[in-house]
């Protein structure tokens, strides 16, 4: 990226003006037919050049702002004026706003025009009738921006999530504006895609332009200049990051979650109770070095102090914790428990032994798109002919690219599993292959036992593994909520009374009452979050022992996802045998006592999450923030001993190591 | 890993088809596929064969890609020619087996039919591969643009045409998706008789349509915000300058088609 900076891709001054170059006053809005305003009298003005975050859990109006910037939506009340334009008031000059302001939407896919990945870039500057010897500059000149220069002529169908969404910035940047607003451009992203846009937006402001970056991931706001938190509509908190964050409780309360870097410090106060407030990770690492390296100076002279007691440290983690609304019982197990003995003897029971029943094993299985063969229908006499002696004789069998090269694991009954690798390393396969949606070309899947190729058994099968796909309120399809939930169970022949009961559970389960008005309406008519837990009540209602979850969070602000958290770790309690896929590492910390890792269609480790991310770290996707911070603490000459996985675990490794001793400088102020 | 319906795969490689300007290419390809209708003897096969061997030799795509596109349509062909070969019973009777006689007219027109066609698909498939369908949908655009005078939306209607191609690959991940998530839910796929069919369907057809409303939604806002309004201001990313290969290119099926109707009249 840095090779690029010279270039200005602002076609205007980025010299900071005096005037604002987005003005809101007092601005309301409310969608046709909406009983409440998404806005409620937003106020807010930003200056040329700045980095301004907009926070927000969903439903807060974050996204209906972005769009008022860009005279998509002009408000109902109050003044928006945009680069000088006002927006309701001047609709004739809204193609000469839109010029000076690109936007870049949640979804790549969406954005895209044509199946080249440059004429894509060029549709703005064609719009705006740029004369074609000057577009071409410009699709470069955008490309190299995002690093996608390599793939000018690819179809954006080949690419990734994230370059597809880069290619949506490059096209925004070919328009040269002055102002860059994204709508949440990685909440489908994963961590990788994600740095690589907080990368992009850091650079993009660098070279002048103004960048207003709409997100609920708190890691975001760190490197913007300003952030701003919505509510119900309104702007809650205003400020720098430092100063936003310093808000906990209020951040907590909005749905929000502060960046990990600061939750940290914040649990350390009861350790080092005057250490600075730091959101970089970098100084955090540096004062608690300090802190240790003072420490065991005094230690080795003067005899030790009290060390302050883990349930203190625990105490005051736990609002931390139980920030999020609780939909569902309070009877499971409390989330601090992770570090005891039992989470390692249930991890060491978790791992796969003899006498331990799996509930999914894979064995030898090897897949390839080329010659995948319909999972519903029975083979030919050839094909089984062949597959048969190619199970014993020919290991190349299936011909093209292998999906899945001869991986081996199993999912232990009653474990909490996770699936983990990069994108493209086979995930997907797996979890279709679990569910007996796809059969393997070679070797075989058992679910409780059942051979998943075995088409005499495949409605028992059915009954034995669930499966949430990716975004599942994009499978809603009924008329009312009840008819979608009740599919499932109705497949499975059961009476009406039992269809009824098992609708009323699912639904409960995640934490919606099944009132008749909500079992009446049409699931389209739902809310986001509303829509993902009645699809996700529509395959709880199967009952089954085995549930397949493929990226469970996708999408979900940090309310929803601790909602889902909690629902995963309830699911697990009640001793059903979960898989999921995640790209969160902090995840896998938190929830799985098993962890299967594959790359490029190869089991790359299998084990608990403390032995895969010890022993397989190269092979896996990312570590958990808090590995990386106690790995940042080494570099620093801080050893820890143990390997933290989560927050608690760090925040204790800490205590103990530190010991309560504290150095006189590091209270009175920051060493250098 | 998204399932590619292909409307014939672009082959990349940099050759002189390749570099063709693509509304001579799309003329030409047209012009040369109506002429095989006009293939009916030695002569006019030996002329319109060489033609499209030349043109494969120039476009330096490998035999076997070719082949593989034309493939799903050779059962058609050998069905076609089969009925030929059956039921025309024109010229001398060559041979009788049972209650079928073969004759002359029925051979040659089982011949003549298959290798008509064949020269046709292959041109076509050379076409698709040696053109990325955005440069046909531009080219489109181009020769239809005098249209526009007369109130004809032509840039609209290529920029659907380009919209569909690109959404091919993602309405086709999405229906899989669905097809995968409500199997899991125990859904029959494969219903008995038309109604229960039709019923079967729902669960897959509801979420398919809601999702294309979905993207053409998004899809939309983006257009807006990047300022499409399809108006005559815009301009061409790719420029289109008939070449001197064009002019080659050109005159060599203008030669060629003299010599089909010569062939054809003379025979």
């Amino acid at each position: 990226m840095q090779t690029h900076s010279s270039t200005t891709i602002a076609g205007s001054t980025a010299d900071p003006e005096a005037d604002p170059i987005i003005e809101l006053h007092n601005v309301h809005f409310s969608y046709a037919g909406a009983d409440e305003e998404a806005l409620r009298g937003v106020t807010l003005s930003v200056t040329a050049g700045e980095h301004l975050c907009v926070l927000g859990s969903n439903g807060s109006g974050k996204s209906t702002l972005a769009q008022l910037i860009n005279a998509l939506l002009a408000p109902t009340d109050g003044s928006a004026r945009v680069c000088g334009i006002d927006t309701a008031a001047q609709p004739e000059r809204t193609l000469e706003l839109r010029r000076q302001v690109a936007m870049v939407f949640q979804h790549p896919d969406d954005q895209m025009v044509t199946s080249v990945v440059a004429d894509d870039v060029a549709f703005g500057p064609e719009n705006l009738g740029v004369p074609q010897p000057r577009i071409a500059a410009r699709v470069e000149e955008a490309l190299a921006a995002v690093d996608m220069l390599d793939y000018a002529q690819a179809d954006p169908a080949d690419l990734s999530g994230g370059q597809r969404q880069r290619i949506a910035i490059a096209g925004a940047l070919a328009m040269h504006p002055r102002v860059l607003v994204l709508d949440e451009p990685a909440a489908m992203l994963d961590v990788a895609g994600r740095r690589a846009i907080q990368r992009i937006t850091r650079n993009l402001n660098e070279r002048g332009i103004t960048i207003v970056h709409i997100t609920h991931f708190m890691d975001d706001a760190l490197i913007a200049g300003r952030v701003v938190v919505m509510d119900r509509g309104r702007i809650a908190l205003e400020g720098t990051p430092e100063e936003v964050f310093a808000q906990r409780d209020a951040i907590l309360s909005l749905g929000l979650e502060p960046p990990f870097t600061l939750q940290l410090a914040h649990r350390l106060e009861a350790v080092l109770p005057e250490l600075p407030a730091a959101s970089d990770a970098e100084e955090l690492a540096r004062t608690i070095a300090y802190a240790a390296t003072a420490n065991t100076s005094t230690r080795s002279g003067a005899p030790r102090p009290t060390m302050p007691t883990r349930s203190g440290a625990h105490r005051t983690a736990a609002p931390a914790r139980s920030g999020g609304n609780s939909s569902f019982g309070s009877d499971f197990p409390p989330e601090n428990s992770h570090f005891t003995p039992e989470r390692e003897q249930e991890a060491q029971a978790a791992t796969p032994s003899a006498a331990q029943t799996a509930a999914i094993e894979f064995r030898d299985v090897t897949f390839s798109y080329a010659d995948e063969q319909n999972a519903r229908k029975r083979l030919g006499l050839l094909a089984r002919l062949r597959k048969r002696r190619g199970r014993h004789a020919t290991p190349h069998d299936p011909c093209g690219p292998l999906a899945l090269d001869s991986v081996s694991f199993t999912v232990p009954a009653g474990s909490l599993t996770a699936l983990i690798g990069h994108t493209g390393s086979g995930k997907s396969t797996t979890v279709e292959l679990a569910c007996a949606l796809k059969v393997p070309n070679v070797g075989a899947v058992r679910v409780n036992g059942i051979d998943t190729a075995d088409l005499s058994r495949r409605s028992e099968l059915r009954s034995q593994v669930g499966y949430v796909a990716q975004l599942p309120e994009r499978q809603l399809f009924a008329q009312t909520v009840f008819d979608d939930v009740a599919f499932g169970p109705r497949n499975l022949a059961l009476s009406d009374a039992e269809v009824s009961d098992r609708v009323n559970e699912a639904l409960a389960l995640v934490g919606l009452a099944a009132t008749p008005e909500l079992l009446g309406r049409s699931p389209f008519a739902l809310s986001g979050g509303q829509q993902r837990a009645v699809a996700i009540a529509g395959v709880l209602a199967m009952c089954t022992p085995i549930l397949v979850l493929d990226e469970p969070m996708a999408g979900l602000d940090p309310a929803g996802q601790r909602r889902m958290r909690k629902l995963i770790a309830q699911l697990k309690h009640d001793g059903r045998t979960i898989l999921v896929v995640t790209h969160s590492m902090d995840d896998v910390a938190e929830l799985a006592d098993h962890v299967v890792a594959l790359e490029h269609g190869h089991l790359a480790a299998v084990g608990t999450p403390r032995q895969v991310f010890a022993q397989a770290a190269k092979h896996v996707p990312g570590v958990p923030a808090a590995l990386a911070f106690s790995q940042r603490l080494e570099e620093h000459g801080v050893t820890l001993g143990s390997n933290p996985l989560t927050l608690d675990e760090l925040v204790d490794c800490l205590a103990k190591h530190l010991g309560g001793a504290f150095p006189e400088e590091v209270r009175h102020g920051r060493p250098h | 890993m998204a399932v590619r319906i292909s409307i014939g795969r672009y082959y990349s490689a940099d050759s002189p088809i390749h570099r063709l300007d693509p509304r001579l290419k799309l003329i030409a390809a047209i012009i040369y596929m109506a002429s095989c209708l006009f293939v009916s003897n030695v002569p006019t096969l030996l002329l319109a064969g060489a033609l499209i061997v030349l043109a494969m030799a120039l476009a330096r795509v490998p035999l076997g890609r070719v082949l593989s596109q034309i493939k799903p349509a050779m059962h058609f062909l050998v069905i076609t020619s089969l009925f030929n070969l059956f039921f025309v019973h024109t010229g001398t009777v060559l041979a009788t087996i049972g209650p079928f006689s073969f004759t002359t007219g029925g051979v040659s027109s089982a011949v003549f039919y298959t290798l008509r066609f064949l020269l046709l698909l292959l041109m076509g498939s050379l076409l698709m591969l040696t053109t990325q369908p955005m440069a046909i949908t531009d080219a489109v655009e181009r020769l239809f643009s005098p249209l526009e005078r007369l109130g004809v939306p032509v840039s609209q209607a290529t920029l659907i045409l380009s919209i569909a191609l690109r959404f091919v690959p993602v309405l086709s991940q999405d229906a899989q998706n669905i097809v995968v998530a409500q199997t899991a839910r125990g859904a029959q796929l494969e219903g008995k008789g038309a109604l229960s069919y039709a019923r079967a369907c729902v669960p897959l057809l509801v979420p398919l349509f809601a999702s294309a409303v979905r993207h053409a939604d998004n899809l939309g806002r983006a257009m807006d915000a990047r300022c499409y309004t399809g108006g005559p201001e815009r301009t061409h990313y790719h420029v289109m300058r008939f070449a001197r290969r064009d002019a080659v290119a050109a005159a060599v099926l203008a030669l060629y088609l003299v010599a089909l109707a010569a062939a054809s009249l003379f025979a």
